[in-house]
């Protein structure tokens, strides 16, 4: 309980951090240190559960409002401090890799099996297989004249 | 709806802030505290969150000092207190305030009476 309730708190900040990107540093740090502090608070007042803490977090607002009043107030900054738009969240999770693994299996054990009936229509079409051989042989390519 | 939501945040941008000057004017304060009294007035409705980029920038222009100091119980809390500039700033916006309010009032027709 108190390790998910860490887990709300801490990706708030990050996502606040995230959006902070084009502040000065001391700024930036200032402003977490003010949310910690004031998330710290209301915990200290008894906001003990997750369904409390979101609701502090909730009137703190959300990480995009945040950000906004902090540009807003760090007024114009030097050109090498623009604010950068934060990155997209990296997609989580995904196409775990067993998936990708049995759904590859899957497919090269039909191919096999697509293969195999192939070879037994063509064993049963083609009476000299033989042959086959023979004529693929020459289509192999030379190797370049040395001079 | 929005209308009505950016109206609130128009008037309160470039008042909210002499709001917190006058807050620390008699008493160093801490920013939970100041964001806590600013949050229980409904009519200024303001993201709580959003008060402490604000309390940095009247920091930073010098009208506000702050400083860590440990808390009896809990984490560390950083007091604000009035700098002379935000003294004169205050007493500036008092008397700007007090004519801007009685034109408005005049042409809106909401000075009562």
């Amino acid at each position: 309980m108190s390790i998910q309730k860490t887990d709300v708190v801490g990706e708030y900040l990050r996502e606040v951090e995230l959006r902070l990107s084009g502040l000065p540093l001391l700024q930036r740090h200032e402003l977490l240190a003010d949310l910690s502090a004031h998330i710290e608070t209301a915990r200290e007042r008894g906001a003990y559960s997750d369904s409390e803490m979101i609701e502090v977090l909730q009137r703190l607002g959300s990480p995009e409002a945040i950000a906004a009043a902090a540009y807003w107030e760090a007024g114009p900054q030097p050109p090498r401090a623009t604010p950068t738009p934060p990155p997209p969240p990296a997609p989580r999770g995904g196409v775990p890799p067993w998936v990708i693994f049995m759904i590859t299996g899957i497919f090269v054990v039909f191919l096999l099996g697509l293969g195999a009936a192939v070879a037994m229509v063509r064993v049963s079409d083609a009476p000299a297989p033989a042959q086959d051989m023979v004529e693929q042989a020459p289509v192999k390519p030379d190797p370049l004249p040395t001079r | 709806m929005t209308d009505v939501a950016q109206l609130a945040s128009s008037l309160r941008r470039g008042t909210l802030e002499f709001c917190v000057l006058a807050m620390v004017e008699r008493e160093d304060i801490y920013g939970t505290e100041i964001v806590r009294r600013l949050g229980e007035e409904r009519s200024l409705a303001s993201t709580e969150g959003t008060i402490y980029p604000l309390l940095s920038r009247l920091r930073r222009v010098g009208w506000l000092n702050s400083k860590w100091s440990e808390s009896p119980a809990g984490p560390p809390r950083r007091y604000y207190s009035l700098t002379d500039s935000g003294r004169a700033a205050l007493s500036a916006f008092r008397a700007e305030w007090t004519s801007f309010r009685q034109t408005v009032d005049r042409l809106v027709g909401t000075g009562g009476a």
